[in-house]
C-alpha cells in the first residue's frame, strides 16, 4: 500500500479530498466485510462457543454440571474406541490418499500432455459425487447377501468378505471409501504441483546421470514439501470430522467400533437427545484440530514469507 | 365424532375443490373458516402398501369432519424417525400426530397430550390392550399415546418349511398349522432344539439369518430371548443389575453358543439384512413380520411359497414374542389436539384397524386381543396360512415381550436405542471376551446412562 | 551434482541417452497400467450403481449369475423415480437451496475479498487469518450448538434453516480463493482506476471482477458443490420429507427397510448426483483451477 502513496505525492492540490478518501476507504472496507464477519462471527464463532457452555450443561439442559459430561465420557469404553478409531481412520486414510494421489500424479505427469486431459478427467469423478450418495453404491456392493465385490472375489476363488459386519473389515471398509474419494483429490493437486516443477531442474538431473530415485528425492519432493504438507494436513482434519461415509455405510456398527467423532456424537447428542453429551463429544475433536491448524498455518505463513 | 351427513358434505368439499382448483383468489371467500390442517407423521410401513392405506383412511376421515389431513410417512432406517422426534421434541414444532416407536412415548412423556379419554372408549368397545403396550404407553397414570395399529409388529419365527424339514428334520407346518391348535412336537419347541436346528442349517448352508447389529430387529429378538431366560438388565427402580443375574448370565452364554451358527456378519446386519438373506435364499429361518415373505412373494415367488410363519422357541422362563410397537401420540404443542384425537380414534376402529392389517399382509398387530382374528391372517398365501400364527393365539402360550422391561424409560430408551443387549453378546462372541468383561462393561454402560 | 560430474565424462552422456528413451518407454507402459487400473476401480461404484439401476427388482434379488451384468434393461426405475413427487420435491428444495446459498456466498466473499485484499483497514490482517481458520473449523464440530441454534430460530426442518447455515461451509473457502485471485492482479491497475477518479464500486465492478473472472468461475462451482454435497447439517436439521434436499432425501427416504428398491435407490442417487458432474464436465478445467487454488497461489 505505500506504492499508493508515492504515487499521489506529486498532486497536491488533491490532499485533503484523498485524505477523506482515505478515511472513508477503512469505513467501506469494513462494511464490505461485514456480512463475512457476521456468518464467521455468528454460525462459526459463537457456536464453537455455545458448544462449551452446552458441554457443561445436564442432559434436560436444565442445570449446569461443569465437566461431569467429560467425566462421564472418558469413564466409557465406547468412547475410547470412538478416540482410536477417529485415529486409526483419518491416519491411515489419508496416507493412502497421499500416496496413492502421489503415484497417480506422477503417472498422469508421465504420459503425453494430450492425453492427461482425458485421464484426469475420468479420475476426478469420485471426487465430484456426492460422498453420500456414492457411499451408497458402496454400500450396496458390500452387502452382506448380495455383494458384487464378494461375486468378484469369488469368482477368483477367494472367499467372501465380511465387509461391514467383521469390525477390521467394516473399518477397512470405511477407509476403502473414503480413500476411493479423496484420493483424486491429492492426484489433482499433486499434479498441479508437479506441473510448477521447473523442467530445467530434470535436465538438469539428467545430464548428471541422477536415477529417477535420485529425480524424486532430490528435486520432486523438495518442490512439493509444501503443497504436500498443506494437503495432507488439510485431509487430516477433513477425514478426521468426517460423517457422511460412517454414517451411511455402517452406522457405526459393529460394536460401535466403526464410530468416529462426528457420527459419535450424533448418536449421543441428537439420535439419544443429550445435545450436552453430544457437544462434549465433538469438543473433543477441537484440540486435534487445533493442532493441526497450527501446523497449516505456520505453513501457510512461512510459504508467504518465501513468496514475497 | 359425527360421521353423518356424508354425502351433503361430500359435496362441499368436492365444490370447494372444484373452486380451489379453478382460481385460488375464490377459494378463501367459499371455505375460510371449514378446514383444519391435520399433519401426522406415520411410520414409512415395510409393506408396499401400508402407506397407500394410512393415507386413504386420513383422506376419508378428513373429508367427512372437514378436516385438512396432510401425511408424511417417516421411515425408521438409520433412525430417521428417532431423529424427527428428537427434531420436533427440541423445536416443539413439527407434526401435530407423530408416531412413537417402543420406548419413545414414556421417554417424552412430559410433552405428550394425555389421551385417556380417547383410550377409555376404546377400551369400553375392544376389550383391554395387552399390557406390554400399556407399561410403554402409561406414564404417570395416564395414557400418552394410543397403540397404533399401523407398524406394530411382533417378530416370530419367519422360516422355509422346506429347509427345516430337510435340514433340521422339524416339520414347522405340523408343529403349527393354520389352526387353533398345536401339533406334534410344540414341547420340545425351545431354544435347546433351536440351538440344534441352526447347527444343522449352518452346515447345510443355509444358516439362520438372525441379526445382532444396532437396529431394532436384533435388540427385540434378542431382548425376547434374554427375557425367557428371565434376565433382567435393570429393575423397576433403575438399578443396574446386569453383571448379578444368573438369567443375563444364562442368555448370554446360550447366545454364544448360537452365534457359532450365524452368518460371520450378522454383527452389522439392520434390519433389512435378515430379509434379503431369507429372500435371496440363503437362509433357513429370520425373526420377522410377514414383510418379508410379502416382498418374496413380488420379486422371489419360488421363495414365498416355502415359507411358513410360527411362535418362538420357549426358554426357562416361558415363550416370549419379540414386540415392536408404535403409538400414535399427539404432542402437547399441537393447535388441533381435538381433531387429532378423533383422526385417531376413527384409526384405531375396528373396521379401520382391519383394513390396515388387511392391506399389510397382515403385518400390523392391533393392540386389542379381541382384534387378533381377522380374516387376513386366515386367507393370506401361498402358502395359504402363512402368517395364521403371526399374532398371539391363545394355544401359542407365548406372551409379548419388549426388550429392556421394566426399567424406567429414562435408561430403558438409551439401552434400547443404543443396543446394549446386541453389544453385550457380541463383545463376547465376536469380541473375544469373557462373559465377566463383558457384564462390566455393560453396568458400566448403562449406570452412565442414569448419570449427567 | 556438482558442475565437474557433468562435465566429466562426455560417453557417458551418450550411454544414458539410449537407455533413456527405453526407460521412458517403460515409464509410459506403468502409467498407462496405473491409470487403467486406477480409472476401473476409480469408476466402477458409479457403474455397478447405473447397472443396478437398470435392473428390475426380481432380477436384483436373484442371485444366479454375474451381479455386474444386466440381462433385461429396464428404465421403470428412472419413470418411477421422476413420477415420485417426494423426489421431485427433493430435487426442487436442493435447487432452491444450492442457488440461494451459490448467491449469497458470492456476494459475501467477493465484497470481503476485495476488502480484504485491496484496501487494508484495522483488524484486516486479522480477519483474513480468521478466515482461514475458520475453513479449518468442520463442520461437524458445529451441528450440535448450531442444531440448539437453528432450533431457537424456528428453523429446524425448514429449507430456509439450511440456507442460513451452508454458507459457513462455503464463505471462507471461497473469500480465501477470492483473496488469491484479487491479489494477483496488478496494482498498477487499481492505481490507474484511482487516478482517472472511479470509485471504490466502480473498481470492483469495472476492473476486479471481469479480471478475475476464472477465480469467481471456480468459486461458484466450489460453493455450488459443496451445497450441493451438504449432508450433515440437513441430516440434522430437515427430518420433514418436504423440506429435504437431495442428499439426506435419497439416503433417508429411499432406503426402505423390507422393501427391495435397490433399483429405484441407486437411480435415485445417480440422478441426484448427475447436476455435479455435468457442471464439472463442462467446466473441469475451473472446477480443478478452483481445487487447486491453494496449492499453486498464496
Amino acid at each position: 500500500m505505500a506504492a499508493d502513496g508515492s504515487v499521489l505525492v506529486g498532486r497536491t492540490e488533491g490532499v485533503t479530498s484523498l485524505q477523506r478518501f482515505a478515511r472513508r476507504r477503512s469505513t467501506i472496507a469494513f462494511l464490505m466485510t461485514l456480512p463475512l464477519i457476521l456468518v464467521i462471527g455468528g454460525l462459526v464463532a459463537y457456536p464453537a462457543v455455545y458448544a462449551m457452555y452446552l458441554s457443561t450443561l445436564n442432559r434436560t439442559m436444565v442445570r449446569n454440571i461443569g465437566l461431569e459430561n467429560f467425566a462421564i465420557l472418558l469413564d466409557t469404553d465406547t468412547f475410547y474406541m470412538v478416540i482410536l478409531q477417529s485415529c486409526i481412520f483419518a491416519i491411515s486414510a489419508v496416507l493412502l490418499k497421499a500416496l496413492i494421489g502421489f503415484w497417480l500424479a506422477h503417472m498422469l505427469h508421465d504420459i503425453p500432455a494430450k492425453g492427461q486431459r482425458k485421464w484426469r478427467g475420468m479420475l476426478l469423478i469420485p471426487w465430484v459425487i456426492p460422498p453420500a450418495l456414492s457411499t451408497l453404491g458402496w454400500w450396496w456392493m458390500f452387502d452382506p447377501s448380495y455383494s458384487s465385490i464378494n461375486y468378484l472375489l469369488n469368482v477368483f476363488a477367494v472367499p467372501s468378505v465380511p465387509w461391514l459386519g467383521e469390525p477390521w473389515w467394516a473399518r477397512v471398509s470405511v477407509i476403502i471409501v473414503n480413500v476411493w474419494y479423496g484420493a483424486p483429490f491429492f492426484m489433482i493437486m499433486y499434479l498441479a504441483a508437479l506441473k510448477s516443477v521447473p523442467e530445467q531442474l530434470y535436465e538438469a538431473a539428467a545430464i548428471d546421470g541422477a536415477t529417477g530415485f535420485q529425480r524424486l528425492r532430490y528435486i520432486t519432493l523438495p518442490m512439493m514439501r509444501n503443497i504436500i504438507s498443506i494437503t495432507v494436513l488439510f485431509s487430516l482434519i477433513v477425514t478426521f470430522a468426517n460423517y457422511d461415509i460412517v454414517r451411511v455405510l455402517t452406522n457405526g456398527g459393529p460394536r460401535d467400533l466403526t464410530h468416529v467423532f462426528a457420527t459419535y456424537a450424533f448418536q449421543v447428542g441428537i439420535l439419544s437427545g443429550n445435545v450436552p453429551r453430544g457437544a462434549a463429544v465433538s469438543l473433543f475433536m477441537f484440540p486435534l484440530l487445533a493442532i493441526f491448524a497450527f501446523f497449516v498455518l505456520r505453513g501457510v505463513t512461512r510459504r508467504n514469507k518465501e513468496e514475497a | 365424532m359425527a360421521f353423518d351427513g356424508m354425502s351433503r358434505r361430500d359435496v362441499l368439499r368436492a365444490s370447494a375443490l372444484a373452486t380451489v382448483a379453478g382460481g385460488t383468489l375464490a377459494a378463501p371467500a367459499v371455505h375460510a373458516q371449514a378446514t383444519t390442517t391435520l399433519r401426522c407423521g406415520f411410520w414409512d410401513h415395510w409393506v408396499p402398501a401400508g402407506n397407500g392405506i394410512m393415507r386413504e383412511l386420513c383422506a376419508e376421515w378428513g373429508r367427512n369432519n372437514r378436516v385438512d389431513v396432510q401425511v408424511d410417512f417417516i421411515t425408521s432406517v438409520g433412525n430417521q424417525n428417532l431423529l424427527t422426534i428428537a427434531a420436533q421434541a427440541q423445536a416443539r414444532s413439527g407434526h401435530d400426530i407423530l408416531s412413537f416407536p417402543t420406548w419413545e412415548p414414556s421417554a417424552h412423556a412430559r410433552l405428550l397430550e394425555p389421551v385417556d379419554d380417547v383410550v377409555g372408549r376404546l377400551v369400553a368397545k375392544y376389550g383391554p390392550i395387552n399390557p406390554a403396550a400399556e407399561f410403554l404407553a402409561k406414564r404417570e397414570g395416564a395414557w400418552r399415546a394410543i397403540p397404533a395399529v399401523s407398524g406394530t409388529q411382533q417378530k416370530p419365527c419367519l422360516a422355509r418349511f422346506d429347509l427345516l424339514q430337510e435340514h433340521a428334520g422339524l416339520d414347522v407346518r405340523a408343529m403349527y398349522p393354520a389352526e387353533d391348535r398345536t401339533g406334534p412336537g410344540v414341547d420340545q419347541w425351545n431354544w435347546d432344539t433351536f440351538l440344534v436346528a441352526a447347527e444343522k442349517c449352518h452346515a447345510a448352508g443355509f444358516s439362520f439369518g438372525l441379526p445382532m447389529g444396532s437396529f431394532t430387529d436384533a435388540v427385540d429378538w434378542v431382548g425376547a430371548l434374554f427375557r425367557s431366560y428371565n434376565a433382567k438388565f435393570i429393575d423397576e427402580s433403575g438399578t443396574v443389575t446386569v453383571r448379578r443375574d444368573p438369567g443375563v448370565r444364562a442368555g448370554l452364554e446360550y447366545m454364544v453358543k448360537l452365534a457359532r451358527f450365524l452368518p460371520n456378519d450378522v454383527w452389522a446386519w439392520d434390519d433389512a439384512s435378515n430379509n434379503r438373506s431369507l429372500i435371496s435364499g440363503r437362509s433357513a429361518l429370520i425373526f420377522n413380520p410377514p414383510s418379508t415373505w410379502a416382498v418374496a412373494k413380488r420379486d422371489a415367488p419360488q421363495v414365498a411359497e416355502k415359507c411358513w410363519t410360527f411362535p418362538m422357541p420357549a426358554g426357562p422362563a416361558g415363550r416370549f414374542t419379540p414386540y415392536l410397537p408404535y403409538f400414535w401420540g399427539i404432542w402437547s404443542f399441537s393447535r388441533n389436539k381435538t381433531a387429532a384425537k378423533g383422526l385417531l380414534e376413527f384409526l384405531s376402529d375396528r373396521t379401520s384397524a382391519e383394513r390396515q392389517t388387511t392391506t399389510s399382509s397382515g403385518y400390523d398387530i392391533p393392540p386389542f386381543g379381541s382384534m387378533a382374528n381377522f380374516d387376513i391372517w386366515r386367507t393370506e398365501g401361498p402358502p395359504v396360512g402363512v402368517v395364521y400364527n403371526y399374532p398371539l393365539k391363545p394355544h401359542h402360550n407365548a406372551t409379548q415381550s419388549v426388550a429392556f422391561a421394566p426399567a424406567p424409560a429414562e435408561i430403558a430408551v438409551q439401552a434400547y436405542n443404543q443396543a446394549i443387549n446386541t453389544k453385550l453378546v457380541a463383545r463376547v462372541a465376536q469380541g473375544g471376551e469373557t462373559i465377566d468383561q463383558a457384564l462390566t462393561w455393560a453396568e458400566r454402560e448403562l449406570r452412565n446412562f442414569a448419570r449427567g | 551434482m556438482s558442475t565437474s560430474t557433468a562435465t566429466r565424462e562426455m560417453p557417458d552422456i551418450y550411454h544414458k541417452a539410449g537407455s533413456l528413451s527405453s526407460e521412458r518407454r517403460w515409464a509410459l507402459w506403468t502409467a498407462y497400467i496405473s491409470l487403467i487400473f486406477a480409472a476401473i476401480i476409480f469408476l466402477a461404484p458409479p457403474v455397478y450403481m447405473f447397472i443396478t439401476s437398470l435392473k428390475t427388482s426380481a432380477e436384483v434379488a436373484n442371485l444366479t449369475g454375474s451381479p455386474w451384468l444386466v440381462r433385461e434393461p429396464t428404465l421403470e426405475n428412472y419413470a418411477a423415480i421422476l413420477g415420485n413427487p417426494t423426489f421431485l420435491v427433493f430435487f426442487w428444495n436442493s435447487v432452491k437451496i444450492t442457488v440461494c446459498v451459490v448467491l449469497i456466498t458470492m456476494v459475501i466473499s467477493t465484497l470481503a475479498a476485495f476488502a480484504l485484499a485491496r484496501m487494508r483497514f484495522w483488524g484486516s490482517q486479522a480477519l483474513a487469518t480468521g478466515v482461514f481458520l475458520t475453513y479449518l473449523i468442520p463442520e461437524t464440530l458445529l451441528f450440535i450448538p448450531l442444531y440448539q441454534i437453528v432450533g431457537g430460530l424456528g428453523l429446524l426442518n425448514s429449507s430456509w434453516g439450511l440456507v442460513v447455515v451452508y454458507p459457513t461451509l462455503t464463505v471462507p473457502f471461497c473469500t480465501w480463493i477470492m483473496i488469491g485471485y484479487f491479489a494477483s492482479i496488478p496494482k498498477e491497475l487499481d492505481e490507474a482506476a484511482l487516478i482517472d477518479g472511479a470509485s471504490w464500486s466502480q473498481m470492483l465492478l469495472k476492473i476486479f471482477i471481469p479480471v478475475a473472472m476464472p477465480g469467481i468461475i471456480a468459486a461458484t462451482i466450489f460453493a455450488f458443490t459443496v451445497s450441493w454435497a451438504a449432508f450433515v447439517y440437513p441430516t440434522a436439521f430437515v427430518t420433514t420429507p418436504d423440506e429435504m434436499p437431495l442428499t439426506i432425501g435419497v439416503v433417508s427416504q429411499l432406503v426402505r427397510a423390507d422393501t427391495f428398491a435397490w433399483g429405484q435407490i441407486m437411480a435415485g442417487a445417480l440422478l441426484a448426483a448427475l447436476p455435479p458432474v455435468i457442471v464439472y464436465a463442462f467446466l473441469m478445467d475451473y472446477y480443478i483451477a478452483g481445487l487447486t487454488a491453494g496449492a499453486t497461489k498464496g
